[in-house]
C-alpha cells in the first residue's frame, strides 16, 4: 500500500471572519487525476491556493510527499514553517491561475526558463531545449520568440502549462483553468491537458466547472459545497448517480446553464 | 561696452557646474530613491521605519534649509564637505525622498497575479523583485523620475547661496559687473531650458527602451 502524496487534515481556513474551510481532511494519491467541483464560494480554489502556499491555513495539518507543507521541526518542537521551508516545499508543487499569469515582460521562452535557471540552477542551454520541447508538447514551438501579449488566451495557458512543468513538479494544480477562455479557445487546452493526464504519472488536482472534461480527465471527484465534501467518488458515479441532493442540484443547474455532462 | 565673450564663458563655466550638479545629484537620488523606496516596503519593521523618517524629514522641510545644515552645520559636527559635495548631497537626499514613493508607488501597481505567480514557480523573495517585480515597474517609475529630474535641475539654483559657482551664480556676478539684467538672465533662461530638454529626451528614449515588448500590456 502506497502512501498518500498529499494528506490534508482537519485544516481550517478564515478569511476574517468568513469561515471558508472548517475541519476538512482528505488524501490523495500518488498519481490520482481528482477533480474538486461545487458552487463557486465553496472553498475549491482555497484549497488548490493554500497548497501552492498562497494562503496559509488557520489550524490542522498538511503533508506534501510525506512532509509537512506548514509546519516544520526545530528542537524536537513543531514550529510554522518559515520562508525557506515553504522554498523548498514548493519545488513538489506547480500551478497554472485561471489568468495565466505569465510575466508580460518576458518572451516565452524566458518566461519557461526562468525559474529552472533561478531556481534549479541548470545551465541556460539545458533549460532552453526543455523549454523547447516543452513548447512543442503544447503545440506552440513555433512562438518561443513570442511576447505573451502576442498570443492568444489558449496559446497563453498553454504557456503557462509549459512553465510550470518545466520544474518537474510531482503535482500539479489546475484552478479553472479554461474559465477566463473564450469558448473556441477552450477545446485546445483541455487537449493539452488530457495528454498530459495520459502521458505523466503526475498527481494532479483540477478545479473546473467543466463538467464534461472532469468526467474524461479524473479518477476521483470531490463534490464541494460550503467548504465540506459532500460526495465524493469515481466520475461515473458522480455524474450519473449522485447520491446527495445537493449534487443533484449542483449538476441539474450546470446543465441548464449550458455545459455538458 | 563689457566683453560678452568673456562673461558668456563665465556663464558656461557655471553651466558645466549645474550640469555636474544635477547629473550627480540625480545619481544620488536614484540610489536613495531606491534604497528609501524599497526600505519602506520590507518586512523588517526597523528598516520601514528608518525608510519613512527619512522620506518624511526630506520631503517635509525646505531644500534651502538642508543646504545649510549640510555645509554649515555640519561641520560643527567634525563633517566638512566641498560645496559641490555639499550640494549634491542635499539635492540627491532632497530629491531622492521624493523618488523613494515613487519607486514604492510602481513596485505595488505590479498586479498580485505576478507575484502568485513568482511563487507557484518557487522564485525567492530577491529573486521575484529583481527578475519579476522590478522590471515591470521600472517603465511605471520613468515619467515621474523625469519630473525630478527637471526638479532637481532647477533646484540646482539654490547651491549658490553656498558659494558654488553654478550658472544662477555666475549669472549675478555678470549681472553685478555689467549692469544688464536681461542679457546674463535671458542667457540662463534659455540653457535652464536646453538642459530640461535634454533630460526629457533622455528620458523618454529611456522609456521607449524598457518598454519594448509591453506595447499592450497596459
Amino acid at each position: 500500500m502506497t502512501a498518500p502524496i498529499i494528506r490534508i487534515d482537519s485544516i481550517r481556513k478564515s478569511f476574517g471572519t468568513h469561515t471558508v474551510l472548517d475541519n476538512l481532511s482528505f488524501d490523495v494519491m500518488p498519481g490520482e487525476k481528482l477533480a474538486l467541483i461545487g458552487p463557486s464560494g465553496s472553498g475549491k480554489t482555497t484549497i488548490l491556493r493554500i497548497l501552492m502556499t498562497l494562503e496559509t491555513i488557520n489550524g490542522g495539518h498538511i503533508e506534501v510527499c510525506g512532509e509537512q507543507l506548514y509546519h516544520m521541526q526545530r528542537k524536537g518542537r513543531e514550529v510554522p514553517a518559515d520562508e525557506a521551508h515553504l522554498h523548498h516545499m514548493r519545488r513538489h508543487i506547480g500551478m497554472v491561475f485561471q489568468h495565466f499569469n505569465l510575466f508580460p515582460h518576458k518572451s516565452v521562452l524566458e518566461n519557461i526558463t526562468l525559474a529552472p535557471v533561478l531556481t534549479k540552477g541548470e545551465a541556460r542551454p539545458m533549460a532552453e531545449k526543455r523549454a523547447r520541447d516543452l513548447l512543442d508538447m503544447v503545440g506552440l514551438a513555433d512562438k518561443a520568440g513570442h511576447m505573451p501579449a502576442q498570443l492568444s488566451g489558449g496559446q497563453k495557458q498553454r504557456v503557462a502549462i509549459a512553465r510550470a512543468l518545466a520544474l518537474q513538479p510531482r503535482i500539479m494544480l489546475f484552478d479553472e483553468v479554461t474559465s477566463a477562455l473564450d469558448p473556441e479557445l477552450v477545446e485546445e487546452v483541455l487537449l493539452v491537458m488530457k495528454r498530459l493526464a495520459a502521458e505523466t504519472d503526475m498527481t494532479m488536482l483540477l478545479v473546473t466547472h467543466e463538467m464534461g472534461f472532469a468526467h474524461e480527465f479524473a479518477d476521483r471527484v470531490l463534490f464541494f459545497d460550503k467548504g465540506h465534501i459532500i460526495e465524493q467518488g469515481p466520475p461515473d458515479h458522480i455524474f450519473s448517480n449522485p447520491t446527495h441532493e445537493r449534487t443533484q442540484t449542483f449538476l441539474r443547474k450546470i446543465i441548464a446553464a449550458g455545459h455538458r455532462v | 561696452m563689457a566683453d560678452w565673450s568673456g562673461y558668456m564663458t563665465l556663464i558656461l563655466q557655471g553651466a558645466l557646474v549645474t550640469a555636474q550638479l544635477t547629473v550627480m545629484g540625480a545619481a544620488l537620488a536614484l540610489v536613495m530613491a531606491f534604497v528609501a523606496g524599497l526600505g519602506r516596503l520590507s518586512r523588517f519593521a526597523a528598516l520601514r521605519a528608518l525608510a519613512v523618517v527619512y522620506i518624511e524629514f526630506f520631503r517635509g522641510t525646505s531644500i534651502f534649509v538642508q543646504l545649510f545644515w549640510v555645509y554649515f552645520v555640519l561641520p560643527f559636527a567634525g563633517i566638512t564637505l566641498d560645496p559641490l559635495a555639499a550640494g549634491v548631497m542635499a539635492l540627491g537626499l532632497n530629491v531622492g525622498a521624493y523618488g523613494a514613493e515613487v519607486v514604492r508607488g510602481a513596485v505595488l501597481s505590479v498586479p498580485r497575479d505576478q507575484y502568485e505567480a513568482c511563487i507557484a514557480v518557487n522564485l525567492t523573495r530577491m529573486q521575484r523583485m529583481r527578475h519579476v517585480i522590478l522590471p515591470q515597474a521600472l517603465p511605471l517609475m520613468l515619467p515621474t523620475f523625469g519630473n525630478n529630474a527637471i526638479e532637481l535641475l532647477k533646484a540646482t539654483a539654490v547651491v549658490s547661496l553656498i558659494s558654488l559657482t553654478d550658472m544662477t551664480f555666475q549669472a549675478q556676478v555678470v549681472r553685478a559687473q555689467t549692469g544688464s539684467t536681461l542679457i546674463p538672465f535671458a542667457m540662463i533662461l534659455g540653457l535652464y531650458f536646453l538642459m530640461s530638454l535634454a533630460i526629457s529626451g533622455g528620458m523618454r528614449w529611456l522609456e521607449r527602451r524598457v518598454t519594448r515588448g509591453l506595447d499592450g500590456v497596459r
